[in-house]
């Protein structure tokens, strides 16, 4: 299960296991936001290729319009696949 | 030697996971391991769901302690010849605005399994992979 939650700071909260299965949902609702965004990964338990393809879009995305997208409190293992895609070079995970 | 198969479609993942979740209690593993195997597995089925449409209406998964790892089998029924050791994987180098998530999925599996295997026979494709126990 996944989902996104927003804090009332305006920070996105990334819930559960963003899998091929909920990439899609998780696409379409980070597709409505037109700001910049700081993504609370602390409860992000798993990720897959699928779910660093939805951050990759909405970095792009919101990169290109001069926003600002990072990611903070990634636990180790997720922050190992960031790694391990080369992600990590590109997006700000703090 | 626990093995079961799942239907061909992206939504056995959480099935999979449910899978992998006992096979780990049960050889009494957890940890970033269950992680690593998660990651893995789903890359290639879904690998298999994607590119095998046509194939057999299941895939199966089995699991198996060896030599101090796991060894994970994937063997996918009915199909053309696809081998994810012979794929290109994303080029990490690249530019972002140019970089696509296809290939990402391999690049993962190249870096956390110790060894992958390919073989192609009787319309099958059987994916073998290994991971240290201690990742």
């Amino acid at each position: 299960m996944f989902r996104i939650d927003f804090a009332q700071d305006g920070t996105v909260l990334l819930v559960g296991r963003l899998d091929a299965s909920a990439a899609p949902a998780a696409m379409a609702t980070l597709a409505a936001i037109d700001r910049a965004v700081t993504a609370d990964c602390s409860g992000l338990e798993y990720i897959s290729s699928a779910g660093l393809g939805v951050i990759m879009e909405t970095y792009k995305r919101l990169h290109g319009r001069g926003l600002a997208f990072q990611l903070i409190h990634a636990a180790p293992g997720v922050r190992n696949v960031f790694r391990y895609s080369g992600l990590d070079q590109v997006i700000d995970i703090a | 030697m626990p093995e079961r198969r799942f239907g061909r479609s992206i939504d056995s993942l959480e099935g999979i996971h449910e899978f992998v979740a006992g096979f780990l209690e049960s050889q009494g593993l957890s940890g970033p391991l269950s992680l690593d195997l998660d990651l893995v597995i789903e890359e290639l089925f879904t690998n298999m769901v994607k590119y095998s449409p046509g194939g057999a209406p299941e895939i199966a998964l089995r699991l198996e302690r060896r030599n101090g790892g796991i060894e994970v089998v994937l063997r996918d029924f009915d199909v053309d010849r696809f081998d994810p050791t012979q794929a290109s994987e994303a080029d990490a180098d690249r530019a972002l605005a140019e970089r696509r998530p296809g290939g990402l999925g391999l690049r993962l599996v190249r870096r956390i399994a110790e060894t992958v295997r390919y073989e192609y026979g009787d319309r099958t494709s059987t994916i073998t992979l290994t991971l240290r126990a201690a990742n």
